[in-house]
């Protein structure tokens, strides 16, 4: 799977794990993830990346949809794990302004 | 398959032989079909051509023309679509099955018939035959369609070239390329002088490629081109685009942006960046990249207003110096064994360069060379701009308007205006000014020259009086950065200050005369013991006061220095 997620004992953290190829292809799997997460107000999103490969411009964008669907200015979602070339795509885009980045 | 079926198919069956011609008649009216005869091979391609049967029994002796070849000029008639050809034989030997194949023959049915076997062979081909024509069928609309598609978007495609190259790419000191890897690109690239003289340039790279991201590079355009045209300031127009494009763009698509400015009157690049990889200054002296300007925005088209940053950065520039701007196609692009070009092998060629002239074509040549015949997976642009300060000087947006704004009659008019710090902070009054200005009098043929005066008072009022910042700073290269960054700085904390712009017109025998002030809450200057300052005021820093002087008939200092008043004369001859 390329796209897998898990919740937490508590329910308060819903972690997305990404492997392989961060693109178009995987943007229905993507969405499900918190589409049927059925987010509390302090529902916390941890995508983890330590897996993916690679990633592209359309990846930016799910990733826009996934915050803009989480409350926008108010969804709480981390970015962790990126390799040196995932995290030039997002810090050329600038995404750390958006996300949280670890 | 029922035999009421059958009535709506029609079989044809060729055969000499009167008794076989009847016992095969019989068997098929029987079961429905619709029977028609032909007694040799001419009649048979006769008929064939007349009534379109939808399967035919052939006999392969026959007089005149025998079946094989009748079978060959049918199958030749009717190359699109796919009629059955039964041959009937008495033989079973291979050769002449063999020969009843290679004349395009579809099966053979050995005398005497079968009944049973006969209507099954006939079943079994019909639906064959269903099924071809349906994907026939099917195949020829959608070569329509295809076709029809292609009309559109080369229509289409012509459109935008027509929109997008009406700029000024094709400037001797720019040099570009744009490769898209469909027929129309994510990526956009656009430039466009400034009334004032100098440069604009966007180059822009969209999610996405294809129709959907082409289509956004229309607004982004429009908005380009005629702001720069109205002398809006690049923080201007990126935060329109940026609005234009928040509003009509789904979320998931934004896009990555550089604007800048090249100004030759102060010699400085001015750069907004969100999203597109770093920007390099190739230094002419140096040999060697000197500045990298990192993209600090958000590209455009993700956040509102409110949360917009239109901070700019400035740099120096120095006769000869190259700006290198690309978008991440460059070094994103792979060649056939997956391995990408990478910004490594960009940076050797800065590196190993020996003769900046041919740096750009160093680089053009190394990708591909790089990607040897690879097909591209993303658009690629690049472009390299020298700092030419003779030819960015002659880079003037001419006046576009002269149809629309007839010379007025020379008439007499005050204009005052007062600019308050909030104002100033958000605000670039010029576009404004000059656009009323113009409106007036209409000045054929001296807005620019204008444009310059109003925007060097302006610019003098705004950073030497209310900001208060020293021009003698612009004298070296660390200070000149300085400089910009305590502009930035203290435009950020701007509270209070107001500049008082008036202007006044009077009319006499050669035109006018137009009488501009700027007056400035700042502290001012002694200008009975500065003015030597001001006039060796260049090097590093602008061509301020000689250019103004150069530009009117008289230019002088008033109040405790914070008054400048410029006497322009215009002729209307």
């Amino acid at each position: 799977m390329p796209v897998s997620s898990d919740v937490s004992a508590d329910a308060n953290t819903v972690t997305i794990k990404i492997s392989g190829r961060f693109d178009f292809a995987v943007q229905n799997e993507f969405r499900d993830c918190y589409y049927n997460s059925s987010p509390g107000e302090k529902t916390e999103f941890l995508i983890d990346m330590s897996g993916a490969n690679y990633m592209d411009s359309s990846a930016l964008g799910m990733l826009l949809m996934m915050r803009e669907y989480l409350g926008g200015n108010t969804a709480k979602i981390s970015i962790t794990n990126c390799s040196p070339d995932i995290k030039n795509i997002l810090t050329v885009a600038n995404f750390q302004s958006l996300f949280k980045m670890s | 398959m029922t035999a009421n079926d059958n009535l709506a198919h029609k079989v044809l069956v060729a055969d000499d032989d009167i008794p076989n011609r009847l016992i095969l008649q019989a068997i098929l009216e029987n079961q429905g079909f619709t029977v028609l005869l032909a007694d040799d091979g001419v009649q048979a391609v006769e008929v064939f051509c007349r009534e379109q049967p939808d399967l035919v029994l052939m006999d392969i002796k026959m007089p005149n023309m025998d079946g094989y070849e009748a079978t060959q000029r049918i199958k030749a008639i009717n190359a699109d679509t796919f009629v059955p050809v039964i041959f009937l034989t008495a033989t079973t030997d291979s050769e002449g099955l063999a020969r009843c194949v290679e004349s395009g023959g579809d099966d053979f049915l050995t005398k005497p018939y079968n009944r049973v076997l006969l209507r099954a062979r006939i079943d079994a081909l019909l639906r064959i035959r269903e099924v071809y024509n349906t994907v026939q069928q099917q195949r020829n609309e959608l070569a329509s369609h295809q076709k029809r598609l292609d009309r559109e978007r080369q229509l289409a495609k012509r459109l935008f070239t027509n929109i997008l190259e009406t700029g000024a790419l094709d400037m001797p000191f720019v040099q570009s390329m744009l490769s898209p890897m469909s027929l129309f690109s994510g990526d956009i690239l656009i430039a466009a002088a400034k009334p004032s003289g100098g440069l604009n340039v966007l180059l822009g790279d969209f999610t996405g490629h294809g129709l959907a991201a082409a289509v956004g590079a229309l607004p982004v355009s429009s908005v380009f081109y005629g702001m720069t045209a109205k002398g809006y300031s690049i923080a201007e127009i990126v935060t329109e685009i940026n609005l234009k494009l928040k509003d009509i763009l789904p979320t998931d698509m934004f896009l990555a942006a550089c604007l800048i400015d090249i100004n030759p009157g102060s010699h400085t690049l001015s750069l907004w960046n969100g999203g597109i990889p770093k920007v390099q200054i190739y230094g002419e002296k140096e040999q060697k990249i000197i500045h990298t300007i990192e993209p600090r925005h958000l590209p455009l088209g993700i956040v509102g207003e409110e949360h917009f940053n239109r901070r700019i950065d400035v740099l120096e520039m120095r006769q000869g110096d190259r700006i290198f701007i690309h978008s991440d196609g460059i070094t994103e692009t792979a060649n056939s064994a997956g391995e990408m070009f990478g910004r490594e092998r960009l940076e050797n060629i800065f590196v190993d360069n020996k003769d900046s002239e041919s740096l750009f074509i160093d680089i053009h040549t190394a990708l591909v060379n790089f990607l040897a015949g690879a097909d591209q997976q993303d658009d690629m642009t690049l472009v390299e701009i020298k700092y030419d300060q003779e030819q960015l000087e002659k880079t003037v947006q001419h006046d576009s308007e002269h149809g629309k704004h007839a010379m007025q009659s020379p008439s007499a008019w005050r204009l005052s205006m007062e600019l308050g710090a909030e104002l100033m902070c958000h605000f670039d009054p010029l576009p404004l000014l000059i656009k009323s200005v113009c409106d007036m009098q209409g000045f054929r043929g001296q807005r620019q020259q204008l444009y310059t005066v109003f925007s060097e008072l302006f610019s003098n009022a705004l950073d030497h009086g209310i900001l208060n910042l020293d021009s003698k700073l612009k004298q070296t290269a660390d200070g000149f950065a300085k400089y910009y960054m305590e502009r930035e700085s203290k435009m950020e904390n701007l509270s209070e200050g107001v500049i008082t712009v008036d202007i006044t017109h009077q009319p006499n025998e050669d035109g006018g005369l137009l009488t501009i002030s700027f007056e400035d809450s700042g502290e001012g200057f002694d200008y009975t013991t500065d003015t030597l300052s001001l006039e060796s005021n260049v090097g590093h820093s602008g061509r301020g006061i000689q250019l103004l002087r150069s530009l009117c008939d008289d230019v002088t200092f008033e109040g405790r220095g914070n008054i400048v008043q410029a006497t322009y004369q215009w002729t209307n001859k």
